[in-house]
């Protein structure tokens, strides 16, 4: 079951530079889907289009199965959103940025108070939102995204301009949301390390081509295959041998060798053949590449 | 419903906005400086000698200072305001992301200008009263003798509001297309001048739609006698909300 679908999604500026090319999002209900790619790589496009604030030129939008163009007002009544950067009125207070947006939807006046709550901004008064921090901005913007209880929220590098403890606080704030409510939660990034530990779901992209989408699970499965063991020895040559004579392939990197991770009793006999034929042995190690190298790798 | 649930959120934007703030100091200013004039010199309505109605002479005589500048620079200034408030705070992706029809939101916009300036004329008309009854009771210690000539008040404020219409149709045209705010202004004010300029001294001036206004108080000329200005001034509001409401429907991108 998915909240976000869809179909070849393709994008011209101007109708000539494509933007983006055939995206096939699938974000399934109830997950933290984490969209991530360099600026430039065509992650607000898309978001832009899933809300309908660019006009679909090629392909499919579907949202709660339902083809965004021909049911935009139902979809957005369940969808809240925070795309770039904050949208409020400099003018007025938080209280009346959400007073707005109460008026709009329809909800009861009190819910202006709990999403204050629920962001932190209680204490705000009468100070107009022109004052605030871009922090405080960001963490309104989330409010008047929640004001009507979506069961989508879509926020476009929601932690841009956020210290390190605001960064901190809006995960939490977005894994309780999706913890206690059930949210699905589509979340925009460059930085994989931002989010990595808060979503379920990724989606890579760059140059305006998705080149991976699964789970997290998935992610760190390819994670574990690009992980290789390194040997180090004072003698290379004879090392090559024994390594050889075990039937294990290699590959040299200056003074030290590489080659697929192996069973753990095999490390333990070659560094015993190695040490029978005096070799000194500086370093048995296995190297993992991080998912950010990862991420680096995929959108090279 | 919706409209309306719409335009109750689009007055509240306008709160301690420069544009409602425009709209209560404009509105006030040319009573006031008649009503310090009345009061330093010692003055109430009788000054302004044998005329059939003093009400009517002071009313010709407030709206005369009014119409000619000060009012459409006003409507261009609190349009421009209004509707760039969007832009302004990059707020027209969150307006466009509600689960509002765009023919709401556009005429939602629209409806609270026209408020607006509804809102001003009331100021307006206010301070015109007070400015005729606070020398009175301060001077003379009663209310002025004259009858006052509802009937020419309700019609002369209502021509005035349709020679309006033209202008904030334009106004917000522009401003719904320009993303920079000086473009409205600036095209409102050169318009607004060369108007001006040519009045009295051009036979087809009624073709500018910023004339209007003026020509309600200065009268039109022989030469356009059988000009309607009052019909031309729905005409080019009729043309401007169509042309305004199809560019802002086909924008293909909404913030």
């Amino acid at each position: 079951m998915y909240s976000i679908t869809t179909n070849n999604l393709t994008y011209r500026f101007n109708g000539k530079e494509t933007v983006l090319s055939d995206i096939n999002l699938q974000v399934p209900t109830g997950s933290i889907y984490g969209f991530l790619g360099p600026n430039g790589a065509g992650k607000t496009t898309t978001l832009r289009l899933l809300l309908g604030l660019l006009k679909k030129q090629d392909g499919e939008i579907n949202i709660f199965n339902l083809p965004f163009e021909k049911n935009r007002i139902d979809i957005l009544r369940k969808t809240g959103s925070l795309i770039e950067s904050p949208s409020l009125y400099a003018h007025l207070s938080a209280k009346e940025n959400l007073a707005i947006l109460q008026k709009v939807y329809q909800c009861k006046p009190s819910r202006i108070e709990e999403v204050l709550k629920i962001v932190g901004l209680e204490n705000t008064g009468k100070k107009s939102t022109g004052k605030f921090s871009l922090g405080m901005k960001q963490r309104l913007s989330i409010a008047i995204a929640l004001m009507h209880e979506p069961e989508l929220l879509i926020l476009d590098e929601p932690t841009n301009g956020l210290d390190p403890n605001g960064i901190i606080e809006m995960r939490e704030l977005l894994k309780q949301l999706n913890k206690d409510l059930g949210m699905t939660i589509l979340v925009s990034s460059h930085l994989l390390a931002e989010i990595e530990k808060m979503v379920t779901h990724v989606g890579i992209i760059n140059k305006g081509k998705l080149i991976f989408q699964g789970t997290m699970g998935e992610l760190h499965e390819a994670q574990h295959q690009q992980s290789f063991m390194c040997f180090e020895t004072g003698n290379v040559e004879k090392s090559k041998e024994v390594l050889k004579t075990n039937g294990i392939q290699f590959q040299q990197e200056g003074i030290q060798l590489h080659m697929p991770v192996l069973e753990r009793e095999l490390i333990a006999s070659i560094n015993k053949q190695l040490v029978e034929q005096d070799i000194k042995v500086y370093q048995i190690s296995i190297v993992k590449n991080d998912l950010e190298s990862i991420f680096i790798d995929l959108v090279k | 419903m919706q409209l309306i649930n719409s335009i109750k959120s689009e007055w509240l934007k306008t709160r301690k906005s420069a544009a409602s703030w425009l709209c209560l100091i404009g509105g006030l200013f040319i009573p006031l400086i008649f009503l310090i004039g009345f009061l330093y010199n010692g003055e109430t309505l009788s000054t302004y000698g044998e005329v059939e109605n003093v009400w009517t002479a002071h009313f010709f005589q407030v709206w005369q200072s009014m119409v000619v500048f000060l009012l459409p620079m006003g409507l261009i200034l609190a349009t421009s305001l209004i509707t760039q408030m969007e832009f302004r705070n990059n707020t027209w992706k969150q307006l466009h992301t509600t689960p509002q029809p765009y023919y709401v939101i556009f005429w939602a916009k629209f409806i609270v200008i026209i408020g607006m300036t509804l809102q001003f004329f009331f100021y307006f008309n206010l301070g015109f009263l007070l400015s005729g009854i606070i020398p009175s009771l301060i001077v003379d210690k009663q209310l002025p003798d004259a009858t006052f000539p509802y009937s020419q008040f309700f019609t002369s404020n209502w021509k005035i509001f349709v020679t309006c219409l033209p202008v904030l149709a334009l106004q917000f045209l522009i401003s719904l297309r320009f993303k920079n705010f000086l473009v409205p202004i600036g095209v409102g004010l050169m318009l607004l001048v060369a108007t001006l300029i040519l009045v009295g001294n051009w036979e087809h001036v009624y073709l500018s739609p910023f004339s209007y206004s003026p020509l309600t108080m200065m009268g039109t000329p022989e030469t356009m006698k059988d000009i309607n200005i009052y019909n031309w001034s729905c005409y080019y509001f009729i043309t401007f909300m169509v042309i305004s409401y199809l560019m802002y429907i086909r924008k293909a991108e909404k913030g």
